[in-house]
């Protein structure tokens, strides 16, 4: 089976004139298809700059990365645009939908760029994604009409958008109240245990870990743990529709 | 094109600022467009003060020159004499009224004798120009019929046409006799038969028409004339028709803008000045296209860098706010060409007490499909920058701000 994600030394130092201040240091990180893992660690111990590499929007300064079984370390910034487009999903602490457009329209907006437009196909997806998260009843709502709550679903809807191989999560409840933090974390956890979405969540938050399956800790720029429990299990299987080519 | 939706959607998510924006551009091309129609419609207005009554191209015979005489005989300050015992005219002028009337672009052709005389009236006595032409031909060059404020425009054998200022500093009016007094001291009795005003002190002070019948014995001129004048069915075509005559008929030949270069000088120093004023104009209607997009780049950075995040190009976000610029640009444009004309219109109709309009302006000549591509084009352009450093945005950063 391949790994969807299979990081191998990974290391992050940045320069400022003279100093050079390393983030990550030979960081190794695995994760199989299906699982739904958190990255903890206190602050500055890198997570969120791992989180980064992970997603292609940071170059690791030393290692190797493999995700769903293609190298993308060397990638030019045009193909990791392209990468990040099609095979990952991101959910922010803010979710910073598109104000000016309905909660269906920042939806289907990762399929819809790059191809020039919204199709029927895609705004199916869309609002059955929508249905998904339980905003059936707000598809033609604009964003600045709902709840930080509904954005942050909108947000999640939105990471599924393209069928990704791994979504990753930055903070997700962090700018939400206890309830709104609880269902998003149910809905991620359902689509884990239901599509079998990977699932790799930096938070600091203990409760959050908790709910996953895994829990990878650093400390000063490396893995210190990389086990756990929580409610959810890693999923072996993909349970929602695969896009043609993805299997 | 789903960039052009994201851009239309940016735009217009707060109308107001979008409607202050197009407003600026409208107002610029509004006053570029102005200005154009000004400058134009002087230029028309003097232009045509000048070429409606008097000739566009002249011809006359070659100057006398003094010669210089060279060889191993001729002294070094050696000038050959020039000869007067010959008449300067234009013997063979038939011919070339006939080639000058044969050609398309000749509106008007009329052989003259042109001369310098004296009106006398008992012991007042005047200096004037005279010109002698054929009296079915009196208005081809200058429309002296339409000016005639007292008397009538027939010349007639023994008829004179003077200048109103003239008439008024010899005491004369229409049907009274005046001495004509020539440069080659042939006096002959004259009736004045029309008083002119044609509104330049010139030509009401000093200038006389006679017949040419009557002025070939005063002037000893019995075949040839001094000159033909022209006028061409463009103006414009003057210079370049003026170098054609003079090498088909060895004849000087001088356009209406030669004898007028200050006139030119004027026109193409007015120009300058107006193409100076429309460039600032489009230029502050560009940097404040340039800055409004930047704000925009700016208040937007977090949109941005989430669709940078989920893959979309930098491509995709520099087109959206090139988009941006361009409907800017064509909106603005298209308000203030309009706006321009209804405003060039307005004026237009605008009087003084005379009747003559109060401002020279053409609307028809306002520059509309030149500033409506420069606009249109220059918001694209102004709006490369914030394009670009749109495009640029780091989505780490701008997400986490």
């Amino acid at each position: 089976m391949t790994t969807v994600l299979e990081a191998r030394g990974i290391g992050m130092t940045f320069r400022n004139g003279d100093e050079q201040t390393q983030v990550l240091q030979d960081v190794d990180l695995t994760l199989d298809p299906g699982e739904l893992a958190a990255l903890t660690g206190a602050s500055g111990s890198g997570k969120s700059t791992l989180l980064s590499i992970v997603g292609l929007l940071l170059r690791p300064t030393a290692g190797t990365l493999t995700i769903a079984g293609e190298r993308v370390e060397a990638l030019s910034d045009a193909q990791r645009d392209l990468f990040r487009n099609q095979r990952l999903g991101f959910i922010f602490q803010f979710h910073h939908l598109l104000p000016d457009f309905t909660a269906t329209e920042n939806v289907a907006f990762p399929a819809a760029a790059p191809t020039g437009g919204i199709s029927p196909a895609m705004r199916q997806r869309a609002r059955d994604l929508l249905g998904r998260v339980g905003l059936g009843d707000r598809m033609d709502f604009p964003a600045t009409r709902l709840s930080g709550g509904q954005k942050q679903r909108v947000a999640i809807a939105r990471a599924l958008m393209n069928h990704p191989d791994l979504v990753l999560a930055d903070e997700p409840t962090g700018s939400l109240d206890r309830v709104a933090a609880g269902q998003v974390l149910d809905l991620m956890a359902e689509m884990n245990r239901e599509d079998g979405t990977t699932f790799l969540i930096c938070t600091h938050d203990e409760q959050v870990a908790a709910r996953c399956a895994r829990r990878i800790s650093l400390k000063d720029g490396q893995v210190e743990a990389g086990a756990g429990g929580g409610l959810a299990g890693p999923m072996r299987r993909r349970a929602g529709p695969v896009p043609p080519g993805r299997q | 094109m789903f960039a052009l939706t994201v851009a239309r959607r940016y735009l217009f998510s707060n109308p107001a600022q979008t409607a202050l924006l197009i407003a600026g551009v409208a107002l610029g091309v509004t006053a570029f467009v102005f200005i154009t129609a000004l400058i134009k419609g002087l230029a028309v207005r003097l232009t045509d003060d000048v070429t409606a009554s008097s000739a566009h191209v002249s011809l006359e015979p070659m100057t006398r020159v003094a010669r210089v005489l060279s060889g191993p005989d001729a002294k070094p300050q050696a000038v050959a004499l020039v000869s007067t015992f010959q008449r300067r005219q234009i013997r063979a002028w038939r011919s070339t009224e006939a080639l000058l009337r044969s050609q398309p672009t000749v509106s008007a052709v009329s052989p003259q004798i042109s001369g310098s005389a004296f009106l006398v009236k008992g012991e007042a006595i005047a200096p004037v120009a005279v010109t002698a032409l054929d009296p079915l031909d009196l208005d081809a060059i200058t429309p002296i019929s339409t000016q005639i404020v007292r008397g009538s425009s027939g010349l007639g054998a023994d008829g004179i046409l003077i200048g109103v200022r003239l008439a008024e500093s010899l005491g004369l009016s229409a049907g009274q006799p005046v001495l004509f007094r020539t440069d080659r001291g042939i006096d002959r009795l004259l009736t004045v038969r029309g008083v002119f005003r044609t509104g330049m002190q010139t030509l009401d002070e000093r200038v006389a028409y006679i017949s040419i019948q009557t002025a070939r014995p005063l002037f000893r001129l019995p075949e040839g004339v001094t000159n033909i004048e022209v006028k061409l069915t463009d103006p414009n075509d003057a210079r370049t028709f003026a170098t054609f005559l003079h090498e088909a008929t060895g004849l000087r030949a001088t356009s209406w803008q030669e004898k007028n270069a200050s006139l030119e000088g004027g026109l193409t120093a007015q120009a300058q000045t107006g193409t100076l004023i429309q460039t600032f104009s489009l230029i502050s209607v560009l940097i404040g296209i340039a800055s409004a997009l930047s704000l925009s780049a700016n208040r937007r950075s977090g949109e941005i860098g989430i669709m940078r995040a989920f893959g979309v190009s930098k491509t995709f976000i520099a087109t959206v706010f090139v988009l941006q610029g361009l409907l800017i640009g064509m909106i603005g444009a298209g308000i203030g060409c309009l706006s321009g004309f209804g405003l060039c219109v307005w004026l237009a109709t605008l009087t003084k007490p005379d009747g003559s309009m109060a401002l020279p302006i053409a609307p028809a000549e306002g520059g509309y499909v030149a500033v409506f591509l420069l606009t249109t084009l220059g918001a694209v352009l102004a709006s490369v920058i914030p394009a670009r450093s749109a495009a640029r945005l780091d989505p780490l950063q701008a997400i986490q701000q």
